[in-house]
């Protein structure tokens, strides 16, 4: 019963973040909404790691954490790209690829 | 050499001139060269036709030789092949015969063409000898109606011989388009036989099977309609007038003496089933004896001379046709050859004048007798066989018809109309071939003709000979009898009876009738009374008809499918079409370009899949 | 008594993940988030695992919220930049949240094994999860190494001005 409300909340927070992704049009927006499931998912890892074996659920949500930073990185790289060429960071802007 | 072989050089011996002339274009455009090969063709069908004939008189010749044509399990469906017999074997001598002459005839006659278009008429000309012989040796039906096609294809590609011109196009091409409406007969006739029968003869199972489904009178209908057509009965008879537009040795060969006997052919050949169909006879006389009236009251007012020959033909058809409605085979048949014989002569000869004078109409005419004696000659001999004077060949085939006639309406009082139409036609007959001749060969000389002269021998030997068999051809009417397995004729040269009689009183009253009007300048007023007549029937008032209801009828129909065609059934394909490309349009609407919206789909599939999955398991899948 | 914590700072979490979501002003979206990591990172420490806390705090709040308070600097067209939302997009994003939501919850709360299971009593700190990653996942430690790295220089190559 503990295990399912914290889950839940992972669950919710992972939603938000699904609602922002969508919804905003600056890049970076998108790239906040973007940590927020990010974080949503390694909240879930630590609630398993709690009712099963710690160790390894923690070590995992470690690995998650430097895949999500690494990938901030280089996001924010494109994003600066992006400004460079557009002198805005709209994602609108970066519709070349349509039609 | 066995009648078989014999048959098969008669039939083919053309065939072979025709395709090497057709595939060989630098043969057929050396223009002499392919004319004497064609000739040679020609000769070649003559002898083995004549020597079929010999045979035949000598012995009996009675063969029938078939080639499985179509298998339907196992079974012909159709054959293919040769029937000989008395009927056949004489129609092949006339046709070939007929045939010789007019290509020697040619020879000269068409010698002002060029070299490529004299070759094209001569393989036309040997196409067409191949598809008439092999009509006439047809052993069944479907064979006599591939042939019957084949025939009126070469009459379409020699009427429109000289097609630049537009009259002589759209002549052959209403000649081909009323002979193939009238073919549709035809066509569903054999439809009809073969489905009750099983089988395209004529003999008495297929009789018999007919008439037990009582199917006979409407397949005998059916053929008689597009005997209708091909051998211009009224009132399909519009497209003679104008197949004049061909080469004057065209019209001698096709539209006098063989291509439109092909029709009367058809019911001599197939006249089991027209003997049991008791209902089509007398509608047969009567369209017959119509026909031949109607078409000697138009062949009176024609000023062209190769056309009062064309009504003239129509008219004789007419005779033909109502003879074999009064059940007599022997008058129909025999009618047919003479008539061959004679109407060929008046054609050639007519073609002789044409050819001195380079012009049809008889206004231009006039004294021909001064320079061209020869011509006047047949030409005055061919008119008197055509109207019946005794001892000539005509006499003594139209007065069988007559008397048969007369016959018949002793158990049929119907059989009266075509009696008295081709009784009065005969006088008619002899009039309008006297008003030719007065107003052609005699009277004041024309400026035209005073450069007339006679031709060579090409183009006199044929008239010649002609005119001998017009003379002679009727003495062997009970040799004939035999041959076509008549035993109710008995000839006599002296046929001396009151129907005989009656029409050589109206043949005598006609050719005096014509010296009155022409020569003797008497019933002036008679003449200007019956102007507004003449004038009537020379605007063709059946041909106006038919044209209405080609113009109208036919094409109103062909525009009303044409807007169907275009706007609904296209419509739809192109309204889906269109659809199709629409609905593309609105789906590339989805590719915003912005990744939004494409994490926006990849989410969504997630969530399906995961949505799916949550289901599935619930319920129980592994 | 922990669970009152866990809930409450669960609350205060989710308010903070609403605000980075919709708010215009993105140096605000920032500070947001910023609050966000911070209480995951308590969540963290009540949910028994303080050394990852620590991590969160360092790399994350840290980190990649400086990164971010810099990508905004360098990427803004005016001062205090106005983010206008998208207003098209907004109704399919909440269906598409909340479908997900329904789906994500059906799942945890109709799964029956999840309801038997309990909390473990072990103590987990930074020792017990070095020994995982230098014995049992120290593949994936190293291939982690590499992988930083190259993000670090995938990073740099695209950034750099080249020199025409």
């Amino acid at each position: 019963m503990e295990l399912q409300i914290l889950l839940s909340i992972a669950a919710i927070l992972f939603c938000v973040g699904i609602y922002g992704v969508i919804s905003r049009r600056n890049a970076i927006g998108v790239l906040l909404s973007l940590e927020l499931m990010a974080n949503a998912v390694n909240l879930n890892l630590v609630i398993f790691a709690r009712y099963g074996d710690g160790a390894v659920g923690q070590a995992f949500t470690l690995f998650a954490i430097a895949l999500t930073v690494a990938e901030v990185v280089v996001g924010l790289a494109l994003v600066v790209l992006l400004y460079r060429t557009r002198h805005d960071v709209l994602t609108e802007l970066a519709s070349d690829l349509k039609r | 050499m066995t009648p078989l072989i014999l048959a098969l050089i008669a039939v083919f011996a053309p065939l072979i001139v025709a395709t090497l002339l057709v595939i060989v274009r630098p043969l057929r455009n050396t223009g002499k060269p392919a004319a004497g090969l064609s000739v040679i063709g020609a000769v070649a069908s003559l002898v083995a036709s004549l020597a079929l004939f010999w045979q035949s008189v000598t012995g009996h010749v009675d063969v029938l030789q078939e080639v499985m044509w179509l298998p339907e399990g196992g079974y012909p469906m159709a054959t293919i092949g040769v029937q000989l017999d008395g009927i056949s074997v004489s129609m092949l001598v006339v046709v070939s015969l007929v045939a010789t002459c007019v290509q020697v005839f040619s020879l000269e006659y068409m010698d002002s063409e060029t070299d490529a278009d004299y070759g094209r008429y001569f393989t036309w000309q040997s196409l067409f000898l191949f598809t008439m012989q092999g009509l006439v040796v047809s052993p069944n039906l479907l064979q006599l109606f591939i042939c019957w096609e084949l025939v009126g294809l070469c009459s379409y590609l020699l009427i429109g011989f000289y097609w630049q011109k537009p009259s002589a196009a759209r002549a052959a091409v209403k000649a081909f388009w009323i002979t193939k409406f009238a073919d549709m007969g035809l066509l569903l006739g054999l439809i009809v036989q073969y489905v009750h029968t099983g089988g395209f003869g004529w003999d008495d199972t297929i009789v018999a099977g007919l008439a037990s489904a009582g199917m006979v009178n409407v397949v005998a209908a059916m053929y008689f309609f597009a005997v209708m057509g091909k051998s211009a009965q009224f009132p399909l008879h519009v497209w003679l007038p104008d197949a004049m537009e061909g080469p004057t040795p065209v019209s001698a060969l096709l539209h006098a003496a063989t291509m439109v006997a092909a029709g009367v052919y058809l019911i001599v050949r197939a006249y089991p089933i027209f003997l049991a169909a008791e209902q089509v006879m007398p509608v047969m006389a009567c369209i017959g004896g119509v026909t031949a009236f109607l078409a000697a009251c138009m062949a009176i007012v024609q000023t062209d001379i190769k056309k009062v020959l064309a009504y003239s033909t129509c008219s004789q058809l007419g005779y033909m046709v109502a003879a074999l409605g009064g059940g007599s085979l022997m008058g129909g048949y025999f009618h047919l050859t003479t008539h061959a014989f004679f109407k060929a002569l008046l054609f050639l000869a007519a073609g002789s004048v044409i050819h001195a004078i380079h012009s049809n109409e008889i206004s231009d005419m006039g004294g021909l007798w001064n320079r061209m004696k020869l011509t006047t000659v047949v030409f005055v001999i061919g008119s008197l066989a055509l109207a019946g004077i005794p001892l000539l060949s005509g006499f003594y085939s139209k007065d069988l018809i007559l008397e048969s006639l007369y016959e018949a309406t002793h158990h049929d009082p119907i059989y009266w109309i075509p009696f008295i139409a081709c009784t009065v036609t005969a006088g008619l007959t002899a009039y309008y071939m006297g008003r030719v001749i007065l107003l052609a060969f005699f009277g004041e000389e024309s400026e035209k003709v005073s450069h007339a002269h006679e031709h060579g021998l090409a183009m006199s030997g044929p008239l010649v000979l002609l005119a001998t068999l017009a003379v002679f051809a009727g003495f062997g009417g009970g040799q004939l009898g035999h041959l076509y397995g008549v035993h109710d004729y008995h000839f006599s040269v002296l046929h001396v009876t009151p129907v005989g009689g009656l029409a050589f009183l109206m043949a005598l009253s006609g050719f005096g009738g014509a010296y009155a009007l022409h020569t003797a300048g008497m019933g002036e007023g008679l003449k200007t009374s019956l102007v507004p007549l003449g004038d009537f029937i020379k605007s063709g008032p059946v041909d106006r008809i038919w044209v209405a209801i080609y113009r109208q009828v036919l094409h109103g129909v062909a525009d009303a499918l044409g807007w169907f065609d275009r706007y609904i059934i296209d419509g739809l394909i192109n309204a889906f079409g269109a659809w199709c490309l629409n609905f593309g349009e609105q789906i590339r609407g989805m590719q915003t370009g912005r990744i939004n919206d494409y994490m926006h789909v990849v989410l969504m599939a997630i969530l399906i899949l995961a949505a799916v999955s949550q289901v599935w398991l619930r319920m129980g899948g592994a | 008594m922990l669970f009152a914590g866990l809930i409450g700072t669960s609350a205060a979490l989710l308010l903070c993940a609403v605000m980075v979501a919709t708010t215009r002003n993105l140096v605000h979206c920032v500070f947001w988030l910023a609050g966000v990591l911070l209480l995951t990172a308590a969540l963290f420490v009540m949910l028994g695992a303080p050394f990852l806390a620590g991590i969160q705090v360092v790399l994350y709040t840290g980190g990649v919220i400086t990164l971010m308070l810099f990508g905004v600097m360098l990427t803004q067209r005016k001062p205090d930049t106005e983010v206008p939302m998208d207003s098209q997009r907004k109704g399919p994003a909440a269906v598409t949240a909340l479908a997900m939501l329904c789906v994500l919850l059906a799942a945890i709360w109709e799964t029956p094994e999840l309801a038997g299971m309990t909390v473990s009593t072990q103590q987990i700190g930074a020792t017990e999860v070095g020994q995982i990653f230098l014995s049992t996942q120290l593949l994936t430690f190293e291939v982690l190494s590499v992988l930083l790295l190259s993000a670090m220089i995938g990073a740099i190559v695209l950034v750099r001005k080249t020199d025409p």
